[in-house]
């Protein structure tokens, strides 16, 4: 019988073969999508799982608030690890990442290679996380000083084996000697390193609780409840840092602390929740989001079930041509039950056939996937044991679901109505039918709304006043190692034909790795005159350079000695301090050193006008601005050349000629600029494909339907001609239910998107208003593709000869 | 073999009663080739289709092998024909997707035979009515005379007791025509009950007995042995 059924299934798709190529092709589209965001979304769920204790694996996490400043910090101060071992015997392990010593130039042969995947760590690392050796001693290898532990490709990359135990590299000029070699740390952690140096290389003033600067992680025992264990940091707050914290800031106890607006917590984070849920500062790596891995899902979701909707609703549509079968059938003696199993084998076979046209477009689309996600996905991952079964099972799955309605609708025909040419017509008047149709087209304008106010946002992030001028600033990495020549490195610069100026800094407007310093308007460290905000090293010309605009006061100057005590604030510092006019007061901070009370002051010389030195997502925090060029580690030009490319190389040049033992790493302050909303870009670009698919399947469907109502009702259209109908008049009795469903579907997604679309912009501080144009545009646009879509089938219908219909009856 | 008693089937609509059935009674005995005729619309399709358990009488009883059918459900009156009725349609009524062969194998698979034993039946079936060397075609590929053989070789593959044929040569020419009417002799020869609506008293007079209707009542009832 099955065997039957699945003959007849093949036979009927060959037979209507352009019915089944739309069908076939929607439901593969909508399967590949699935496939494509399954393999996706199993990847980031798979992050950090390869560790063996990573249920037991914690972060301690620093929420800060200090000076009207408040931090979500990623790190906490270098003791806390130990003195919760020390103290708490549920802590069985705690380990250590320094890296805000940033990236290292490491010496191989006579050059040296910039490397940014580096990290110093405690020896108690391979207790904590699984790194397996493939080379030496993980128990023992940081343990002294000067070891380096190297992962596999490093190893390789540097001396050509994978054993490189006792080989010595250089790195920053030290000395380490290769202790351990470790397989390459899976893609799918939340850091990655290649080089991990000893801990006890790290120049630090140990023993600063309240300076955060280290990852620390914690392995809890077996059995303990880290929501129970985080009540123990207020005895850790009061036993260890308050005392540290009187002596600095004045403060008796954490009420006084608190009471002054201030916030000092810590807590700990998952492990495994760490790639998802956590953003904050500083990650060691780029973590995904939760929002996207639910978003993304419920997008595979609901392009699955507009791509079954069309096959249900094409399905039904055929009614007509399967009555005949379905009565016959039902005389020969098949009852409902064999019918419906027939048509659930006919579905089920469509949805096989369905599944392999998804894997080849899932095969060629990959790439693509891989691109916006920034991801190195691939096709065989579906192979695995966990997602076999749902591959397997996908196609039987979507082929019941969608067979189902048209298996009971056409299974339900009475024989003697339709073997008498009665109850065929295929293309009445059905809610369900026309249900299914305003839902797929709620669904496209929602993703069209979606990507219309995206794209928007995206435009406002690249058009709106920034403060400065980030257009054509060439940034030259590393600068740091020019030493002293880095002045003669910017003048060289400048001579170069097309560089207008040129500035050394510590800092750029862009998000990177920051910190903030405490200040006070008093000469003695109060917590209610306080102002914690960051303080960037700059140069005379900084100013100029970037773009930015002194509102008051004036900029650093070289006819002015006392300068290198000054300070210039942005506005939002200027207002925190709430002077009425702030040049010339004095601001005072221990700058020097977190534990020590002696306070360095600043003249205030200026103000310049806000800029946005985080992501627009942010608030323009306080930001210092001092004059300390050797601290620059960024030499920043503003350029304005046709030929960017030979510009490029005449700096290269002159770099090689003045530091020829470094790498020469260049970047334009746009780009830099951009990374910051990579996450955003990369949302734009799948809102703005899933749009398109949908609204293709969407268009499918419909254009299914209206070739099938077509010829529902050629004999209706044979007659109206007859009797004087014109072709307009044809396709508009043709057109008008379609369209009446689609403008329907646009009254009733134009507020959920308004909605959702509002959701999305609260995460932007700064934003772009989402305009009633922006529905209407969607209107129209669905409207024009659905009487596009409809229209051609109607024209063709309308215009053929009466004759021949009403002969066929 | 059939006893219908008061027979009835009303057609309803909004404001219009249609009486298709009004009171029938007659009785078709084992062995019987009975010819139902009368002008159109007079309730002979109805008749055919309620004796086919196709569809449902309104009233009155209706005995099928000593068993009171009337009011069976739409699952049990399928068990039943299938077992027991064949069917021959005026379009011939096959389906176009299948094969000679595989149309013809249809209500075998229907009862769950094995394939071998299928196969062994329909070969017969289709070597009586001389259309083995057409079992690889579609019904398309057929003239219509070919398609009624293979719908009356799908009719009795099963070996009903009864075969309803419901204007069987309407679409054939007359040597075609007389071809099936020969062919559903044989078969009531062998022992099959048949009844068969019909326009054509040509063809009425291969039949035992004719019952003639007028809005949906007999009107008189001729025996022709």
């Amino acid at each position: 019988m099955i065997r039957n059924y699945f003959k007849i299934a093949i036979r009927n798709l060959w037979k209507n073969k352009g019915y089944s190529a739309i069908n076939i092709f929607g439901l593969g589209c909508g399967l590949a999508v699935c496939l494509l965001i399954t393999l996706y979304v199993v990847d980031e769920l798979s992050y950090d799982r390869y560790n063996q204790n990573r249920d037991r694996i914690y972060r301690v996490d620093s929420d800060l608030k200090f000076g009207g400043n408040e931090l979500r910090l990623a790190v906490s101060s270098d003791p806390m690890g130990a003195t919760l071992k020390k103290d708490y015997p549920q802590v069985e392990e705690y380990v250590r990442f320094y890296t805000s010593s940033g990236s290292k130039l490491v010496k191989k042969g006579t050059s040296f290679i910039q490397e940014d995947r580096v990290a110093h760590a405690d020896s108690t690392l391979f207790n904590v996380f699984t790194l397996p050796a493939v080379a030496g001693n993980t128990k023992t290898a940081l343990n002294e000083p000067n070891t380096v532990v190297i992962t596999e490709s490093t190893a390789r990359k540097y001396f050509g084996v994978s054993n490189a135990i006792g080989k010595t590299i250089e790195a920053d000029k030290v000395p380490y000697k290769i202790t351990a070699v470790i397989e390459d740390i899976p893609h799918n952690s939340h850091f990655n390193f290649d080089f991990i140096f000893s801990m006890d290389n790290v120049d630090y003033q140990y023993g600063n609780y309240l300076s955060m600067n280290f990852q620390t992680y914690i392995l809890l025992k077996e059995g303990t409840d880290y929501k129970a264990f985080e009540k123990n940091f207020t005895q850790v707050i009061n036993k260890y840092i308050l005392p540290q914290a009187k002596q600095f800031m004045q403060i008796e106890s954490m009420d006084e602390f608190t009471k002054a607006g201030n916030k000092l917590d810590f807590r700990l984070m998952p492990l495994l929740k760490i790639h998802l849920h956590s953003d904050r500062t500083p990650e060691l790596g780029i973590n995904g989001n939760i929002q996207y891995v639910y978003i993304f899902s419920a997008v595979a979701l609901f392009i699955l079930i507009i791509a079954c909707i069309n096959f249900m609703n094409l399905s039904t549509a055929r009614s007509a041509s399967r009555a005949k079968e379905v009565g016959i059938r039902k005389v020969l003696g098949s009852e409902r039950k064999n019918l419906i199993g027939q048509f659930l084998a006919e579905s089920t076979a469509m949805a096989i056939i369905s599944m392999l046209v998804a894997i080849t477009v899932a095969y060629f689309t990959l790439p693509f996937l891989n691109d916006i996600s920034g991801k190195t996905l691939f096709l065989n991952n579906l192979l695995s044991v966990q997602l076999l079964p749902f591959l397997v099972a996908l196609p039987f799955i979507v082929g019941i679901l969608a067979g189902s309605y048209p298996a009971f609708f056409l299974s339900g025909f009475k024989p003697v109505a339709v073997l008498n040419g009665k109850g065929r017509s295929g293309f009445k008047k059905d809610n369900l039918r026309s249900g299914l149709v305003i839902f797929q087209f709620f669904m496209s304008i929602l993703f069209i709304i979606g990507t219309v106010v995206i794209y928007r946002q995206l435009n406002y992030i690249q058009t709106t006043n920034l403060g400065f001028k980030k257009d054509q600033v060439l940034i030259i990495n590393g600068a740091g190692a020019l030493g002293n020549n880095i002045e003669s490195f910017k003048n060289e610069i400048l001579g170069i034909r097309g560089v207008s100026s040129g500035t050394l800094s510590s800092f750029l407007p862009v998000t990177s790795s920051r910190t903030d310093n405490s200040f006070s308007k008093d000469a003695v460290m109060d917590p209610k005159n306080a102002l914690s905000m960051q303080a960037w090293d700059i140069d005379y010309d900084y100013i100029k350079t970037m773009g930015m605009e002194v509102t008051r006061g004036r900029n650093f100057s070289k006819e002015f000695g006392a300068d290198s005590s000054a300070i210039i604030l942005n506005e939002s510092a200027a207002n925190v301090l709430g002077y009425d006019d702030p040049i010339g007061k004095k601001i005072y901070t221990n700058f020097q050193s977190a534990t020590s009370n002696e306070l360095v002051s600043y003249t205030i010389i200026g103000v310049v006008k806000n800029f946005h030195y985080e992501s627009l997502k942010q608030n323009i925090f306080p930001l210092g601005l001092r004059l300390n060029k050797y601290q620059a580690g960024l030499a920043s030009f503003k350029v304005n050349s046709g030929n960017m490319e030979s510009l490029v190389k005449q700096v290269e040049a002159k770099w090689k000629r003045m530091a020829p033992a470094f790498p020469f790493s260049y970047r334009f302050m746009d780009d830099a600029f951009d990374n910051m909303y990579r996450a955003e870009q990369r949302v734009g670009k799948v809102a703005i494909t899933f749009s398109v698919l949908a609204v293709l399947i969407a268009c499918l469907g419909l254009f299914g339907l209206i070739t099938y109502m077509a010829e529902q009702r050629r004999k209706e259209i044979g007659i109206r001609k007859v009797l004087g109908a014109s072709v307009s008049n044809i396709i508009s009795l043709l057109s008008r239910d379609f369209l009446k469903l689609v403008l329907i579907a646009n009254l009733l997604a134009w507020p959920l998107a308004w909605w959702i679309m509002n959701k999305w912009l609260e995460d932007f501080t700064f934003r772009t208003n989402i305009g009633w144009w922006m529905f209407v545009a969607a209107g129209i646009l669905t409207v024009m593709i659905a009487v596009f879509t409809v229209g051609f089938q109607a024209f063709k219908a309308a215009i053929a000869n009466p004759v021949k219909s009403l002969k066929m009856e | 073999m059939i006893k219908i008693t008061d027979l009835e089937k009303i057609y309803r609509t909004e404001d219009i009663e249609t009486v298709a059935l009004n009171k029938l009674s007659f009785e078709v005995k084992e062995g019987e080739f009975v010819a139902i005729m009368g002008p159109s619309g007079c309730g002979k399709s109805t008749l055919l289709n309620i004796l086919g358990l196709l569809d449902d009488p309104d009233g009155g009883s209706f005995v099928f092998n000593n068993e009171e059918i009337a009011h069976y459900s739409e699952s049990k009156r399928a068990q039943i024909r299938k077992r027991n009725i064949g069917f021959v349609f005026q379009s011939f009524n096959l389906i176009d997707e299948l094969t000679v062969f595989e149309n013809v194998e249809l209500p075998l698979i229907y009862l769950n035979m094995k394939a071998s034993e299928r196969k062994e039946k329909v070969e017969e079936v289709l070597k009586k009515m001389q259309v083995m060397h057409r079992r690889n075609h579609y019904p398309q590929q057929l003239s219509g005379g070919q398609q009624q053989r293979v719908a009356v070789a799908r009719a009795v593959v099963n070996n009903p007791k009864l075969i309803l044929a419901d204007e069987p040569t309407g679409n054939l020419d007359s040597s075609n025509g007389n071809e099936v009417m020969q062919l559903l002799t044989d078969l009531n020869e062998q022992g099959t009950t048949i009844i068969m609506v019909t326009h054509s008293e040509h063809d009425a007079r291969y039949s035992h007995r004719i019952i003639r209707l007028l809005d949906g009542q007999m009107v008189l009832e001729n025996s022709l042995i």
